[in-house]
């Protein structure tokens, strides 16, 4: 029998997901986007490319917006992960930008959603009253095939109570 | 309701009270809190991933493929090949195409085997172990080219590469041209587009051993999609299941072309357990979906002075690649449909659909529009120039109107494509900026005429779905036609709670599923608000009769006589009367000795017809219209393409959903963007060269311009409250908009797609030392 000569090697990590801490095992090789959504169940992060080009497995770690597909699990060990599920409340009950999301028509196909929310939600973060074109500076590397984006950042600029065109 | 009583059907006076109205999207929590489930989302116990080994060469012989290495991989459960299939071809017009390659590859990206294992590392290691030898033959690129005799094959049982020929005259085109004062020409040429939604294809295949298959497959038409995988597979429709999860993007590219679905099901059925296969994004773009058809057509056409058009002659070239899948479809609606929005006495179109080594073309929103429209629309431009006229005057001159017959039999119902001219020249303030010009800034506009609903899969374009109203008064819609994100779950509960007089918030609707859904077509040709929605109100109507015939029990009123607002019954204009609610009602009507449910089925079969062997026939029930215009600068010194203000209005009929209908237009415009100025994949002997997003540009938020979005006032007497389709217009004409923009801008005018800085830089330049020649000279 032949096998992968370069089977990984495992690594013991601890990852604070959505607020929660937990010790697990993963590949060495093992993505964070896949951790995410097969370990933990968390598929609002989306693989859209693979090369971080597309943003929808865009996840916050530690705060920072980042493209979940580019990082390997072992390199998150010890740090704070939110993904789009950690944004609802404990009832599952969307926040103020996800209800804009949904409210505004910045929903089409839904694919890339989690990963535009999850970028909106880091710009709010550090810019609460972003202008029309900071937002679109931001979200330049989320992808939308559907929408032509004119809802997104208007969804983006209700939920900051900016001035929504 | 038969379609003669509902064409009779007046616009109504009274106002809607949920048709029209900004409610929220039916799918939108799930959404946007990330629970809705896509196909990558799903796991089964005992699941293995798939991995497909693909042809690197575009044109060769397979001599010998070698699987023992593949097979002795420690997790590997199944690994397969053309031999382990029924060795049927498939295809929607034409079955030309295997689901492994036999014999020979016939382009890059093509499945020759594919490998199921306990995780994708494995199978996609095991794959690569699979020892395949090729010997390439010549290999044939250009659809010109590849017409000529002698060229190499791509078919060898068949006599040449034309895989279809139109040859259609309506009228007598020289007699037109020689009517004519002024004679513009042209050709031009347009490229293989990618959908590129950000989810690629994938499914779920689990084959049980009693016989049964079921898909989870990211389809838009998965009944479509359920009778071409059992012919593929030699199976019965009834034993094969397709469940339809959210779906991340259709765009036409998820309309069951490509062989994904069918290697998953061949890998579950070997392997015993049920497999995932999902495209990588270079899948996707190799062999994943199939590109907009490219075409090289060269336009003709003669006007009066007065600008009245005389006659239009158009040649088509159009690349099909290895396989036919939509691409037949595709060329048809490019040579003729186009002759249902402007009246032209004499048509004709000579086309010619080929097969190459590139990959398979096939339906891409817009479905042979944006690809004739980019040459038609300006040609138009072209005529304005040479009868020295304004193009919005000369569109407005020849524009259909209702109850305009095009020369190729397509009857226009409602149509209000004048009106949207006008206003779209309203909303970019078209005459006040053609009177104060500016250097480099130019304007440029573009009409386009779609279907809703296309007859061409058969003698049927219908719809069909189920409404039971819950013993609790909620309303449940069972309909197989599918969401792919544009919407329609949302619109089609506005239309069952409009037709039953119930909040919109009882009404939901169900996922497309095939074993519990009755047949439906599909997100195709602009067509679920029209066709699905009249489907929809009327088995409202019929679940609205049964719930009024138990309520007269109930009230001890005639049921003529009631109504229902807000989900309760009374009598109508008898305030403060005895009434109940829906609830009640449908609780009464089952919780009864001989009970019954509330259950209604409603069909709608439009008023159109299948083209005869001359291709004449009404394609279609109604015909939405549209009208775009652009304001545009060029940068002299690089070329570079802003463009300052964009406009598009649609004749839709009714606007059931302002935001979401307004979302079909901003999308499409954003892709029509994209197909005019940045999106080309290169390709160097077959082989895709930018197959990602890094290097194939699809537009992001900073490439958006101002945009305004109108809809006509229009009413559609054989839709649903009025409504006709959408989806597609708003990117039928966006290219051709741009480009006679630019034109206008500078004087020069890019033929072949897309227009970068590049081409627009380039020939500026050749333009100033033409003048500078002639200036010598």
């Amino acid at each position: 029998m032949d096998s992968i000569s370069h089977l990984p090697e495992h690594c013991d990590i601890s990852l604070t997901v959505n607020g929660r801490t937990s010790a697990l095992r993963v590949p060495a090789n093992a993505l964070l986007l896949d951790v995410l959504r097969t370990e933990f169940g968390l598929t609002g992060a989306k693989e859209g490319c693979g090369v971080g080009v597309c943003g929808a497995c865009t996840i916050l770690l530690d705060g920072a917006m980042i493209s979940s597909c580019l990082m390997l699990a072992a390199r998150a060990d010890g740090r704070s992960i939110t993904t789009v599920e950690g944004l609802a409340d404990g009832d599952g009950r969307p926040s103020t930008l996800q209800d804009a999301f949904a409210a505004n028509g910045a929903v089409q196909c839904g694919f890339c959603t989690p990963g535009q929310i999850v970028a909106a939600s880091a710009l709010l973060a550090e810019n609460p009253k972003p202008t029309e074109t900071e937002v679109k500076e931001w979200l330049m590397g989320n992808l939308c095939r559907c929408t032509g984006y004119y809802r997104i950042v208007d969804a983006v600029l209700e939920a900051s109570n900016g001035t929504s065109s | 309701m038969s379609i003669e009583e509902i064409a009779t059907e007046p616009a109504p006076e009274a106002e809607f009270s949920v048709v029209g109205k900004d409610v929220g999207r039916v799918d939108g929590d799930e959404k946007v809190t990330g629970r809705a489930e896509f196909v990558a989302d799903v796991v089964l116990p005992g699941m293995l991933w798939g991995a497909v080994v693909r042809s690197p060469y575009a044109h060769a012989r397979i001599l010998s493929i070698n699987t023992s290495k593949a097979r002795s991989v420690r997790g590997v459960w199944a690994v397969v090949t053309a031999e382990d299939t029924a060795g049927k071809t498939w295809g929607a017009f034409i079955r030309d195409m295997p689901i492994f390659a036999v014999d020979k590859v016939r382009y890059v990206g093509e499945e020759v085997a594919a490998v199921a294992a306990q995780d994708l590392e494995t199978a996609r290691y095991a794959a690569s172990l699979i020892e395949i030898e090729y010997e390439e033959i010549d290999a044939i690129f250009d659809p010109e080219a590849s017409m000529l005799p002698g060229a190499p094959l791509v078919h060898e049982e068949r006599e040449d590469n034309i895989a279809v020929k139109i040859d259609v005259e309506r009228g007598d085109v020289e007699h037109g041209f020689a009517q004519s004062d002024v004679i513009v020409e042209d050709v031009f040429v347009s490229q293989p587009q990618r959908h590129a939604p950000i989810e690629t294809i994938g499914s779920v295949a689990n084959y049980r051993p009693g016989g049964k298959l079921t898909l989870w497959m990211n389809t838009q038409t998965p009944f479509m999609a359920r009778s071409r995988i059992a012919w593929a597979l030699d199976m019965t429709q009834g034993d094969i299941r397709i469940i339809q999860p959210y779906v991340g993007g259709g765009f036409g590219g998820k309309s069951c072309d490509d062989n994904n679905a069918l290697v998953s099901s061949v890998l579950s059925r070997v392997a015993g357990r049920p497999v995932k296969l999902i495209n990588s994004r270079e899948e996707e773009f190799v062999a994943g979906s199939r590109p907009r058809v490219p075409m090289k057509i060269a336009v003709k056409m003669g006007l009066k002075k007065n600008g009245l058009v005389q006659a239009k002659s158009i040649r088509v070239v159009a690349d099909n690649g290895a396989y036919c899948g939509k691409a037949p479809g595709v060329f048809n609606v490019a040579s003729l449909r186009h002759d249902t929005g402007y009246r032209y006495p004499n048509v004709k179109a000579e086309s010619y659909l080929v097969y190459t080594n590139n990959i398979p073309t096939g339906a891409f929103r817009g479905f042979g529009n944006p690809s004739a429209e980019w040459a038609i629309e300006q040609a138009w431009d072209l005529a304005a120039d040479a009868l020295g006229a304004d193009p919005v005057e000369l569109a407005l001159l020849n524009a259909a109107e209702p109850g305009y017959v095009s020369p190729h039999g397509n009857r226009v119902v409602s149509c209000e494509l004048k009106q949207s001219i006008r206003k779209a020249a309203e909303l970019l303030g078209w005459d006040e900026k053609r009177a104060n010009r500016k250097p480099y800034r130019g304007l440029g506009m573009g009409t386009t005429v779609h279907v809703s609903g296309k007859r061409h899969f058969g003698d049927y374009d219908g719809s069909s779905a189920v409404i039971k109203i819950n013993e609790d008064g909620k309303v449940f819609i069972i309909c197989g036609e599918g969401e792919n994100g544009q919407g329609t779950m949302t619109v089609l509960c506005q239309i069952a709670a409009e037709e039953l007089g119930v909040p919109f918030e009882d009404v939901s609707i169900s996922q497309a599923d095939t074993d519990s859904t009755t047949y439906c077509h599909g997100a195709y040709a602009s067509r679920l608000t029209y066709i699905a929605g009249n489907a929809v109100k009327f088995a409202a109507a019929e679940v609205k009769r049964q719930l009024l015939e138990t309520a007269s029990e109930l009230i001890e009123a005639a049921a003529e006589d009631l109504v229902i607002e807000g989900g309760t019954i009374s009598v109508r204009g008898a305030p403060g009367s005895r009434s109940v609610t829906v609830a009640e009602t449908a609780w009464s009507r089952q919780y009864r000795r001989g009970g019954k449910p509330i259950v209604g089925a409603g069909s709608f079969d439009p008023d159109s017809e299948l083209q005869d062997a001359n291709r004449y026939g009404n394609e279609s029930g109604a015909y939405n219209f549209g009208v775009q215009m652009a304001e545009v600068e060029v940068d002299p010194e690089t070329g570079k393409v802003t463009i300052l203000d964009y406009v598009s209005v649609a004749d839709c009929g009714t606007v059931i959903n302002p935001i979401t209908a307004a979302g079909q237009q901003e999308g499409a415009i954003a892709q029509g963007i994209g197909y005019a100025l940045t999106e080309h994949c290169l390709v160097e002997d077959g082989r895709p060269l930018n197959p990602n997003f890094s290097d194939y540009k699809i537009p992001c938020t900073m490439d958006m311009p101002p945009l305004k979005i109108g809809f006509a006032d229009s009413y559609e007497p054989t839709g649903p409250f009025g409504a006709k389709g959408l989806g597609e217009l708003g990117l039928d004409p966006t290219a051709a908009v741009i480009s006679n923009a630019i034109h206008d801008a500078c004087g020069v005018r890019i033929k072949e797609l897309p227009i970068t800085a590049e081409k627009v830089y380039f020939a500026l330049q050749q333009k100033a030392a033409n003048e500078v020649s002639e200036g010598k000279a």
